[in-house]
């Protein structure tokens, strides 16, 4: 429980905010490669402003706020023109630095083309997406997290969930979710509907731990059946702050994008690749990108698969949820715990520091640690789950995915009667990240179930 | 904002209320008071932004409950 005015600080997203200034330190996936590729500009709405981002024919990109700075028409209908991006209503140009660089209608030997400058973000492109940085220089780099450049089958989910980023992410800090919401509620509406709810959803959970690290949080479980040396609780996986959350296991490597669009939209995407031991490359020219289904015909939740699940319990608790009504127990200690590391990164921010997980190191790749064995349900279990029960199951991409995993397995069997290695590409931190014996930073401690 | 749950007002004003105010470390004012329960017990996961103190704070009332184990 919170009061109104903390509720309110929390969840802000807009400039000149506490919150607002921390989440502008970060790069955020604005476009997928492929849109820009089909037409060069796009109007992006991000942390509450609108911007024009624009490709060149060249490849490069800008973004800068959508209104011109000379009478404020859009410049999301702007002309690519060379680097930069001419306004439509005058023909005003600025570059990709925001320097207005033609003033069509105006004297040329003014310092008046000075005065005008947009304020150009800086946008590069990885993994299929087009990334955006609209904070204060000097940015820092666009961290290259292991899911965007490993090899594997990638494709990529989407939905705009009409709710705040905020309870999206204290969701990944809610293990005990799972066992409900994917578990008995699933296999209630399988009951329903006919079918099977993956049992592995349904186990219970016996321990909970977090740890804060350089990135954010990582989540850790003991389920019934399983112990300390499962890689759910040796390994876990991680929250990546401010607005994602790393996943996967049976040769999948999945990030949870929550993007806040403003305060009460969130752009959701399962960032997706599919490499399983023994995979095989296959080309892919450009990544593809699917909309997963929030509502159906009738106004009603999609609640019949695991995505689906999850953005109904976030978008049901409301707008911004009511943080002065709710009632947490010992079992939301990680909310509390996430909650305290937003607040800690508003006063670094305030003191002029770098928030938690700002990268300025150059670097090939960042691993992060993500169990690969995820509820000790057998790896090629896991994947036909996440295949047939999650938003996968809307992908374009269906058939083929179903084939990486099949065949892949198929090759393992051979390399394995040939008596040598399989391939498996390389992603992720599948190791210990706790010594065994040792607690977590926040451990609920053993409660057999 | 979503509106909010009259039910349970008389606990937002309790929260309110009785949410602790400064650092037991250094007496700052206490940057994070989030309130949670366990049983009948009301507590509040609080953190300092000026000393990093983190800690849960938890109102006792008059009453101190001790114990005797076994012996």
């Amino acid at each position: 429980m919170l009061t109104a005015e903390q509720n309110d600080e929390l969840t802000a997203v807009e400039a000149g905010t506490r919150m607002g200034e921390v989440l502008r330190r970060y790069w955020y996936p604005v476009a997928f490669a492929r849109e820009m590729a089909e037409f060069p500009v796009k109007r992006v709405e991000l942390l509450g402003e609108f911007f024009a981002l624009w490709r060149s024919p060249s490849g490069r990109y800008g973004i800068i706020p959508e209104p011109c700075p000379h009478r404020k028409a859009s410049m999301a209908y702007g002309v690519v023109e060379g680097e930069g991006l001419r306004c439509p209503y005058h023909g005003w140009k600025f570059d990709t630095e925001g320097a207005c660089v033609d003033q069509p209608a105006e004297k040329d030997n003014t310092n008046f083309q000075g005065r005008v400058r947009a304020t150009a973000g800086k946008v590069e492109e990885l993994g299929g997406l087009i990334w955006a940085y609209v904070g204060p220089d000097p940015a820092p780099l666009l961290p290259r997290f292991d899911v965007y450049v490993m090899d594997g089958f990638r494709d990529i989910g989407w939905a705009d969930i009409p709710c705040n980023y905020v309870q999206i992410m204290e969701n990944a800090v809610d293990p005990h979710h799972v066992e409900h919401l994917h578990g008995r509620y699933f296999e209630f509406i399988g009951s329903h509907e006919g079918f099977t709810a993956p049992a592995s959803f349904g186990k219970k959970h016996q321990r909970i731990g977090f740890d804060a690290f350089e990135y954010g949080i990582i989540k850790r479980r003991i389920l019934s059946g399983a112990s300390e040396d499962n890689d759910d609780w040796k390994v876990g996986h991680p929250l990546v702050f401010p607005y994602n959350m790393r996943v996967g296991g049976g040769g999948i490597h999945q990030m949870q994008i929550r993007v806040p669009i403003n305060r009460t939209t969130t752009r959701f995407m399962l960032y997706t690749v599919h490499a399983p031991e023994g995979y095989e490359a296959l080309e892919q020219p450009t990544v593809p990108d699917y909309e997963i289904p929030v509502f159906d015909e009738n106004g009603q939740h999609v609640v019949n698969y695991v995505e689906g699940q999850d953005i109904m319990a976030w978008a049901t608790q409301g707008p911004i949820t009511d943080r002065t009504t709710e009632h947490l127990g010992r079992s939301d200690i990680g909310v509390s715990m996430l909650r305290k590391m937003f607040k800690q990164q508003m006063a670094a921010v305030e003191k002029g520091e770098d928030p938690l997980g700002t990268v300025r190191e150059p670097h090939e790749r960042i691993d992060l640690p993500c169990e690969k064995d995820k509820f000790h349900a057998g790896g090629a279990q896991f994947a036909l789950d996440f295949c047939d029960m999650g938003s996968t199951r809307f992908s374009p991409m269906l058939d083929t995915i179903r084939k990486v995993h099949l065949s892949a397995a198929e090759q393992v069997g051979k390399d394995r009667a040939a008596g040598r290695e399989s391939f498996t590409p390389v992603g992720g931190i599948g190791t210990a990240t706790l010594e065994p014996g040792t607690d977590a930073q926040v451990d609920s401690g053993l409660v057999p179930r | 904002m979503t509106l909010p749950d009259r039910r349970f007002a008389a606990d937002a004003e309790a929260h309110r209320r009785d949410q602790p105010r400064h650092c037991p470390g250094c007496a700052g004012t206490l940057e994070l008071t989030s309130e949670f329960w366990e049983g009948d017990e009301r507590r509040f996961y609080c953190w300092c932004a000026a000393c990093g103190w983190t800690g849960e704070i938890t109102p006792t009332g008059p009453t101190a409950t001790g114990h005797e184990p076994e012996h």
